[in-house]
């Protein structure tokens, strides 16, 4: 059934027309609504434009990067950081997340099948197709089409072992009904239709062959339950109940006569001597991918329901929740079910779909074979240099497989066919709309409640043994969107780490994110009220976001603290401070000590605030005698200089903090700020152009490269920009 | 009070008939979706304020535990319900290896729920997804009845405080049914709600008075005499009530939890029902209990992994 399925594209077995039965309709689907993807990648970050009148302040001495590690991190953060965003951009991916390697086929003779599948992998030579590097916009509106013909790159094939990815039935039906029942436990706010449709059609009908297979030794023992499940399925079948419980024992009715005539319903419906036979082999081949597949899939499905529901929901408890981010990792196939043991999937570490699919297939052409013999799954963080090299491998097989499915010519007419007909109005359309409508509201909400963090929801690290100095790893190297996730994966774990949340709150900082590092920061000040560091990075993440007064506050409250100064410092009276009296303060504190940077540079911000630009960019320069290393320090001071219109000034400052920290997201942006500030508008989107191939979530930084490339007359490439198409951007302006 | 931290997501808590420091703790992996199970014995006594000691049993299972029952015969003897359909009995005071005493594989579907008989004391109730419910002894090697009759998932079974013959099951069919084990069928059916049932409890003091808890976030009170319409209703829930238990100690009081990440407690009786609600927990709480032989003890486990035990008046926190 399932096979037949594949060929046609009909979802027979689906009870209500307005669902497709078809995985690989659904995927269809899923890719070819992407033509609004670059639309739904832009409305999600918090659209706001914060102008960036200085940077932050770390206390960065223990920060210091190790040399080198720059130049490996510049090559490889660009596919992993945007595949991250990209995830999280559309739930269409999500779904296309799901289509996990499968485990053991169901159906008589896989060896068979997998010799000649592997052999046609290995002939071929495989290449790599452009898919890691190519923007995931142009990957995923073309895919179907265009996306077969695409050029490859050469990159040759090596054979990989590709940790196996089984999932026994047992395991299958498990998370399958749990998470099924689960999830209707939780959504029971959402109409029944909705819940039926996507919920049990999704799974249900998905999984046919697997479904039947699971009950028959699980009921094997004991003859009378299975007379009385028999019984019960074939009255709940002609008797429908009235709750979401008819739906899927219908379906499990219907399907129980087929899986085990399988080979001879296709036959019956194609005849043997049709194109259909023709393919068999290699439909078959997709039959198993897709019948040991679709319980995995459907649990994603389901988690994926819970996510959407929980991430709906402003309390922040929820946003919190363990259990939130564990779905959340299902739903995007981060989690991967093995022997009853949930692992990390691969997918944290791939850039899109086209990995998703990769490993898939090269899962079954490398170790079918050893799949059950050796099941070693190799995710772990500190392999993520070759985790990458092998999806790139695995990159490949992709294209080869996608060249031997045109060759079938089956690829367009099932494209076709779902692209224009009934599935196109299927249920997936409406639910991707739904699921990115309530995506966006969700970030809205949440961006809209400050001060409150708002975690990844897909994090590879959660589970991790040692997240934190994983995270302090990644830090250094300037893998900084690496590192948000080590590093919240640690506060989850360990909610009153003030010093994981502190790191959370620099990296966010450096990142150019001052709204989450202010409310990481606020967390670290929550575990550890008195840290001098943590309220110097408040006072200038706040002094980011033109609050003065939350600024002030946190800089008084750091000379309060101080072991020193305290005693210079006032208790606070007063519910407002006045500037000009903190300022008074600190001056007092850098006569007293003078040799004190901190404090110099706590009176650069403070000047700052109060515009008086000469003044800062004095203690600055007198901060940065005493540490003259410091690279946030020299982007503090190209800041300030760049609001004082002392732009070539603040060139020369950033290009200092550059040579100390090339990865340093926020002053390849300044510097492309200070260009722009000169009207060197084709320099500046150079720098824009680095900056957000680096950080593609540094929603400030597209923003500017959006105006620059209007002042510069390259409306051309505007629409590059919108689509966030680094590939072309980076093509047309090298830096 | 003590603050345990368990070795996964809590599913299930129950004070020992026996002991007053103990506290039996079902928990699973990965809120239960797959992975292994894991059935403790915590002493109380033992839960000083420099953190919680070591449980004094713990036993992992190769499947997810969604509920635990102490025996009401035997003070070491426990009964665990596993998502693989067995129902495992361990005798707490033999070490792990000679664990469990007892395997019990009948069910086709995971159990979630287990009762055990507090006046019939060699009997006990599972209650499972394969939409019976079976009657056990510890001393037979096969289940003694199977109860058919509800048309989805049984997640609950409630022994009736009094009769010791009867009890009540609660379903995702939507109804909660009464249930007299001499019967061959339902002595009673009530469709309770318009979702799913997940739990319900008989009030220890009033025979005829049923409390269910709902995937619609209510908690009903019905008086099984006059089934046609529920005594009252209570609103409060953010999300479906996982659990609901009725006061061992004082008639009206009821405690619940549910998805909603809350512990509250109810006197139905009165206007303004919710006496307190906790919100100790970070994630779902799943598993709640009232003790039996320390009046006002109330304990408490969740998907964040932590078991609470603390005096009602108290906070769950304060250690």
């Amino acid at each position: 059934m399932a096979m037949r399925h594949l060929i046609t594209g009909q979802g027979n077995c689906a009870p209500d027309g307005a669902s497709s039965s078809n995985p690989l309709g659904n995927f269809a689907n899923a890719l070819l609504g992407q033509s609004s993807k670059a639309q739904s990648i832009k409305e999600l970050p918090g659209a706001a434009v914060n102008v960036p009148s200085t940077s932050e302040l770390g206390t960065a001495d223990p920060l210091s990067t190790i040399p080198g590690s720059e130049n490996e991190f510049k090559q490889h953060q660009l596919p992993f950081a945007r595949g991250a965003d990209f995830i999280r951009g559309s739930p269409a991916e999500d779904w296309i997340q799901s289509f996990r390697p499968p485990g053991l086929p169901e159906f008589a003779g896989p060896e068979a099948h997998f010799k000649e599948f592997d052999q046609i992998y290995n002939n071929t030579g495989a290449t790599f197709g452009p898919a890691l590097d190519g923007p995931p916009q142009r990957v995923l509106s073309g895919v179907l089409h265009s996306f077969l013909e695409s050029g490859r790159a050469g990159v040759p094939f090596q054979p990989v072992p590709v940790p196996a990815l089984g999932l026994s039935e047992s395991d299958k039906q498990c998370i399958r009904d749990r998470s099924c029942i689960m999830a209707r436990h939780i959504l029971a706010d959402q109409p029944e239709e909705y819940i039926q449709a996507q919920v049990n059609t999704l799974l249900h009908s998905l999984d046919i062959d697997s479904d039947y297979r699971m009950k028959g030794p699980l009921h094997g023992p004991f003859p009378e339950m299975e007379e009385y499940w028999n019984q019960s399925q074939s009255a709940m079948r002609s008797a429908p109940m009235h709750n979401a419980a008819d739906k899927w024992i219908t379906e499990f009715g219907q399907q129980n006569n087929n899986p085990e005539n399988w080979a001879l319903s296709f036959e019956q419906q194609y005849g043997p001597n049709g194109w259909a036979s023709e393919f068999e082999q290699h439909q078959s081949q997709m039959a198993m991918m897709g019948g040991t597949n679709m319980a995995n899939l459907a649990a994603m499905e389901q988690s994926r329901m819970l996510a959407q529901t929980l991430a709906s929901n402003n309390d922040p408890k929820f946003q919190n929740s363990k259990f939130f981010q564990f779905v959340s990792k299902m739903s995007r196939g981060e989690l991967i079910i093995e022997d009853n043991e949930v692992k990390q999937g691969s997918a944290s570490q791939s850039s899109g779909w086209a990995d998703e699919f990769q490993t898939q297939y090269s899962a079954n052409a490398n170790s079918w074979a050893d799949q059950f013999v050796h099941e070693e799954i190799s995710q772990g963080a500190d392999k993520w240099a070759s985790e990458f090299s092998s999806e790139h491998n695995q990159g490949g097989l992709n294209e080869n497989w996608i060249d031997e499915f045109s060759k079938l010519h089956v690829g367009d007419e099932w494209a076709e066919e779902f692209g224009g007909g009934a599935f196109g109005e299927s249920s997936a359309d409406p639910w991707v709309d739904e699921f990115q409508n309530q995506l966006s509201a969700s970030k809205q909400n949440s961006g809209a409640s400050r001060g409150v963090y708002v975690f990844s929801d897909m994090n590879p690290y959660v589970g991790h043994p040692n997240p934190m100095q994983e995270g302090q790893e990644l830090f250094h190297k300037g893998l900084l969107s690496e590192a948000v996730l080590a590093l919240e994966a640690e506060v989850l774990k360990n909610p009153d780490n003030a010093e994981g949340w502190r790191l959370l709150g620099i990296t966010h900082a450096e990142n150019d994110d001052d709204q989450q590092a202010i409310a990481a920061m606020m967390r670290a000040q929550e575990a550890n009220p008195t840290n001098l560091e943590v309220l110097l990075a408040l006072g200038v993440s706040h002094t980011n976001e033109l609050e003065q007064g939350e600024a002030l506050r946190y800089l008084h409250r750091w000379l309060q603290n101080h072991p020193k100064y305290g005693g210079i410092a006032p208790p606070q009276t007063a519910d407002t401070l006045y500037g000009p009296d903190v300022i008074r303060l600190f001056n007092e504190a850098a006569q007293m000590s003078p040799e004190d940077a901190d404090v110099h540079i706590v009176l650069g911000v403070l000047y700052n605030l109060s515009r008086e630009y000469d003044k800062a960019i004095a203690s600055f320069k007198t901060a940065l005698q005493l540490k003259p290393k410091d690279y946030s320090l020299w982007n503090k001071l190209g800041a300030t200089q760049a609001n004082s219109i002392q732009s070539a000034d603040a060139i020369l400052a950033y290009q200092q903090a550059l040579d100390l920290k090339p990865n340093y997201v926020r002053a390849w942006a300044n510097m492309g700020i200070s260009y722009a500030n000169q009207g060197l508008y084709e320099d500046s989107i150079r720098y824009y152009v680095r900056a957000v191939s680096m950080n593609p979530k540094a929603d400030n930084a597209w923003q500017y490269l959006r105006i620059s490339l209007s002042n510069a007359s390259r409306a051309d490439m505007i629409a590059a920009c919108d689509s966030r198409n680094l590939d072309v951007l980076q093509k047309e302006f090298p830096l | 009070m003590p603050v345990f931290k368990a070795p996964a997501p809590g599913f299930s808590v129950r004070f020992s008939p026996f002991h007053e420091q103990r506290l039996l703790a079902a928990a699973s992996q990965h809120f239960g979706l797959v992975g292994n199970g894991h059935l403790l014995v915590l002493d109380l006594a033992a839960a000083g304020p420099g953190g919680a000691p070591a449980p004094l049993f713990a036993f992992p299972t190769s499947d997810a535990l969604f509920d635990c029952a102490w025996s009401e015969s035997h003070e070491s003897l426990c009964a665990a319900a596993s998502g693989d359909g067995s129902v495992r009995l361990f005798d707490v005071a033999l070490p792990p290896a000679q664990n469990p005493v007892r395997l019990f594989r009948e069910h086709a579907r995971e159990v979630h729920g287990l009762d055990w008989n507090p006046v019939r004391r060699d009997a006990f109730l599972s209650a499972s997804w394969d939409d019976t419910l079976k009657l056990w002894s510890p001393d037979r090697p096969a289940s003694v009845r199977t109860f058919r009759g509800h048309e989805y998932c049984v997640y609950a079974a409630a022994w009736s405080a009094r009769h010791p013959d009867v009890f009540a099951s609660a379903s995702g069919d939507r109804t909660a049914r009464v249930w007299d084990v001499r019967e061959p069928a339902p002595t009673l059916v009530i469709p309770a709600h318009d979702h799913e049932v997940l739990s319900l409890d008989w009030d220890k003091y009033d025979p005829s008075i049923l409390a269910t808890g709902s995937v619609d976030k209510s908690i009903r009170v019905w008086d099984v005499r006059s089934p046609r319409a529920p005594l009252t209703q209570l609103a409060g829930h953010g999300y479906a009530v996982k659990r609901v238990r009725f006061s061992p100690h004082r008639q009206g009081m009821l405690m619940s939890c549910s998805y909603d990440m809350t512990v509250c407690m109810w006197d139905y009786r009165k206007e303004d029902a919710l006496l307190v609600r906790y919100g100790h927990h970070t994630e779902f709480v799943a598993g709640i209990d009232m003790s039996v032989l320390v009046e006002g003890l109330l304990a408490s486990t969740g998907w964040d992994e932590m078991i609470y035990v603390w005096p009602f008046g108290s906070d769950p926190r304060a250690m």
